[in-house]
């Protein structure tokens, strides 16, 4: 007895272009068809674009900031928006890392003794964030008691140490031909999906940040969430500010800050993978593969202009269109997707 | 015979393959009241919005004041003389009263003080019955009901011919409700139409000179109020006959209650309250809004501030200051507003369904795919809802839906106590039906449940008995015998009989 059933399309399937232009809008399938056009022109005429080699190369630019896009996925999906104080807290930790280096520590002990920082440093601003206080301000104030701390701690210097160390095989080493750190990008990758879609701490962030009071109703707080996803966004920008470390054995307070990346700065790249990849801004919808692709695939547009001889002026132009592109593409395709109530 | 103000004939609207509505025909007198009735899914809405001129993607004709029209967007329907009051207030909360009723249209000037914007609301303020309120006040400091009356004058500001409440009274206590309908007959008093959707029969019964009856997208018939019967407007509504909206009531049979309230003062609430709650039972909270009942459900969840009071459940003396908490009690807790806390709208249903008792569904904090669709499938089952819509997003369903889903998340946690505030709000006949008969199939099993509700018909059928509030204050417990609705009515609206002393 269900007499509350609604009219369903009972018809036969219309074909996946039927289909697509009865949902979505023209406007978004006609923004995607120039994207694509474009899109293939520039790789079908970049110099030595469809090789092998360079294709090992768009993963591995990817790499870094795709691996601190997958920590700050969580936050987003989790409804906590964003951290503006990615970089600082890898610029805080490279610094312990190389001064655990440097002191002669090795490898394991530098790494556990920078992970402390990022646990702390992930767990209050998470603690900050679930009491209440709004992530924008409260990261805002982290970012610079963290970039502070490493820049007095370092006093603003190059802290270095000499080949060869102990991390050189995380930052130079390769695997099967690949490079380790694409290895771990690749890894972190697959776990964070796997952690996101089959286990109940995964299934919390995507129904805390669809709806928080209706989450808080049925017992999950977004107090100890908060303190999760900042936490994980933490460490994963301590394991790149310690990859980055090992591949150029020192460290500085202002290497995520400038000459990183296509923007140059660090957090902006982050934040623009995320909504490259078209995770909502709102939480509870996408996923971490959406963010390692929004990462390959802005590596992939940069090292196309790069491989046409287009300077950093272009390349970051190109970044900004990407995410306002992006964001009007996914906002209609989602939008379509409902069906009218 | 009279012209009429609105019509509208073989009016066709399909998106894609689905049609939501399929050739219906609908016309309004001039100085009548037209109720549109139907299920959640019926049509209602989407008729609503091409009077509105939301929605022009339409086949079929409009005659509206004699003319053919097509309105492309809801400022011609506007000009026109066509206004809607919908569900959703669109009110500025924080500027004044005044200013919301002048917030846009011809009539209002480009410049003027506050004293010329006040005395220009008057007249609309009076029409609408908020002759008592300062102009001047915010909006956010009136009640919801005062707010609705707000959103009216501001639509009869622009002294449209016909107007559209769709569902005024849906989120309003009994008192407010009245205010509407009052307002609703001084207007027709002075030659207006109105169109009056609503799922309270009793409402339409009231103040309709005749009703149209909507079903599947079609419209099935259009009666007049006088020498219709209640059962069978609900018929033609459902086309098929509705044997018993309410199961029969619970006797209790239990000597011992399950849970001891004791002490408990929410926020909100003038004295603290003492309840016992037996096991098979279903209490109702009776009271307008306003008069805690809600708050008193929602404190017992730890979803209320309170200042103070505990709980006694097996032995255990205890106080959940969290619904996590309560839910570790096996006290399950569902709001009156399932779109602001009950459901992930944007999630499947499948995971709204599970979302309460991620534990039981997984193993080591690893998901079970096999184990949560066996839970979702059997709570579907419980709560009839279609196992096959599982997969898709919570938000697509219709009212009606929703709250099954909402309810039926609970029973993940297999609860002892149920508390539910407003069980069946916004929900069509068949689901309210539905909805009612799971829980007292959930009370005949032993669980305890409890409802507040300020749908008179509900509170008045449904529970086994009923402790009546008024205005943060406990008035009165009635037995299983006494219960009625004359005797809920006087409890909750003028317990000490003071409207008869005024007069």
């Amino acid at each position: 007895m269900s007499p509350i059933s609604e009219p369903i399309n009972q018809l036969p399937k219309p074909s996946i272009l039927e289909k697509l232009i009865q949902r979505h809008s023209k406007l978004a399938i006609a923004l995607l068809a120039i994207f694509i056009v474009v899109f293939v022109y520039g790789m079908v005429t970049a110099p030595n674009f469809l090789t092998l080699f360079n294709f090992k190369t768009i993963i591995r630019d990817a790499a870094l900031v795709g691996i601190m896009a997958i920590g700050l996925t969580f936050v987003t999906l989790s409804g906590n928006f964003f951290l503006l104080s990615m970089k600082e807290t890898a610029a805080l930790c490279i610094i312990a890392f190389a001064t655990g280096m440097a002191s002669g520590w090795g490898f394991e002990l530098s790494f556990l003794f920078t992970m402390v920082f990022a646990l702390i440093a992930g767990i209050s601003q998470g603690a900050l964030i679930g009491i209440g206080g709004n992530p924008i301000v409260v990261t805002l104030g982290a970012a610079g008691v963290l970039y502070g701390l490493g820049a007095y701690w370092s006093d603003n210097l190059v802290v270095s140490y000499r080949r060869p160390h102990g991390a050189e095989w995380l930052g130079t080493g390769s695997f099967l031909g690949l490079p380790n750190i694409t290895v771990a990008f690749i890894l972190i990758a697959i776990s964070a999906e796997l952690l996101l879609r089959k286990t109940s701490f995964g299934r919390q962030v995507y129904l805390i940040g669809a709806n928080r009071a209706a989450g808080r109703a049925t017992g999950h707080e977004n107090f100890w969430m908060a303190i999760k996803v900042c936490t994980i966004a933490s460490v994963c920008s301590a394991f790149v500010a310690i990859a980055f470390s090992a591949q150029v054995s020192s460290a500085q307070v202002n290497y995520f800050s400038s000459e990183f990346g296509s923007s140059g700065d660090m957090t902006i790249m982050v934040i623009a993978t995320v909504m490259v990849g078209g995770n909502s801004i709102m939480g509870g919808f996408g996923s971490t593969l959406r963010s390692s692709l929004g990462a390959v695939f802005i590596s992939t547009v940069d090292n196309m202009m790069v491989l046409h001889g287009f300077n950093s002026g272009p390349r970051v132009f190109a970044v900004g269109l990407m995410i306002v592109f992006s964001i009007i593409v996914f906002a209609i395709l989602r939008r379509g997707s409902r069906s009218e109530e | 015979m009279e012209e009429q103000l609105l019509s509208l004939s073989k009016i066709t609207r399909s998106f894609g393959a689905i049609h939501a509505l399929k050739e219906v025909s609908f016309d309004v007198m001039p100085g009548e009241v037209m109720g549109l009735v139907g299920e959640n899914g019926a049509g209602k809405s989407s008729l609503v919005k091409i009077i509105g001129g939301f929605d022009s993607g339409y086949t079929g004709q409009l005659t509206f004041a004699n003319k053919q029209v097509r309105f492309s967007g809801p400022v011609m329907a506007e000009r026109a003389g066509i206004a809607i009051a919908q569900q959703e207030l669109s009110l500025i909360p924080t500027m004044s009263v005044a200013e919301n009723v002048l917030l846009v249209g011809d009539n209002v000037p480009k410049i003027a003080t506050k004293r010329q914007l006040i005395k220009l609301v008057e007249p609309f303020l009076s029409e609408v019955g908020l002759d008592y309120i300062d102009p001047a006040t915010s909006v956010e400091r009136l009640s919801v009901g005062e707010r609705h009356l707000v959103e009216v004058a501001r639509l009869i500001a622009h002294d449209p011919q016909l107007l559209i409440l769709d569902e005024p009274t849906a989120a309003l206590g009994e008192t407010d409700s009245i205010r509407i309908l009052e307002m609703v007959e001084r207007l027709v008093k002075r030659g207006k139409s109105v169109i009056y959707v609503s799922h309270r029969l009793d409402e339409i019964f009231k103040i309709c000179d005749r009703i149209t009856i909507l079903r599947d997208g079609r419209s099935v018939a259009v009666k007049n109020t006088k020498g219709l019967s209640v059962s069978e407007l609900v018929n033609s509504m459902l086309g098929r006959e509705l044997e018993n909206m309410f199961p029969k009531r619970i006797s209790t049979s239990s000597k011992t209650p399950l849970l001891k309230v004791r002490d408990l003062w929410p926020d909100g609430l003038l004295d603290p309250v003492d309840l016992d709650i037996f096991p098979g039972e279903i209490l109702g909270l009776a009271g307008q809004l306003g008069s805690g009942t809600g708050e008193i459900l929602s404190a017992i969840a730890g979803a209320h501030p309170i200042r103070g009071g505990s709980l006694e459940m097996d032995g255990n003396v205890f106080m959940p200051k969290t619904p996590n908490e309560a839910i570790k009690a096996k006290i399950a807790y569902c709001s009156e507003d399932r779109k602001h806390d009950g459901l992930f709208l944007g999630r499947p249903i499948i995971e709204n369904l599970t979302s309460t008792a991620l534990k039981r569904i997984g193993n080591f904090g690893i998901l079970q795919p096999s184990a949560e669709n066996g839970l979702a499938n059997d709570i579907a089952k419980g709560f009839t809802i279609d196992n096959s819509r599982l997969p898709s997003e919570a938000g697509v369903l219709s009212g009606g839906n929703q709250q099954k889903v909402a309810l039926g998340k609970w029973l993940a946690i297999s609860p002892k106590v149920i508390l539910v505030n407003e069980p069946t709000r916004g929900v069509d006949v068949g689901a309210r039906a539905e909805i009612y008969q799971t829980l007292h199939k959930l009370a005949k099993k032993g669980t305890a449940i409890v409802i507040a509700s300020t749908d008179l018909q509900e509170i008045a059928n449904l529970p086994t008995r009923i402790i009546a509030f008024y205005r943060g204050l406990k008035v009165s417990e009635l037995g299983y015998r006494e219960v009625s609705a004359e005797n809920i009515l006087t409890q909750i609206t003028d317990p000490f009989g003071a409207a008869k002393l005024e007069r």
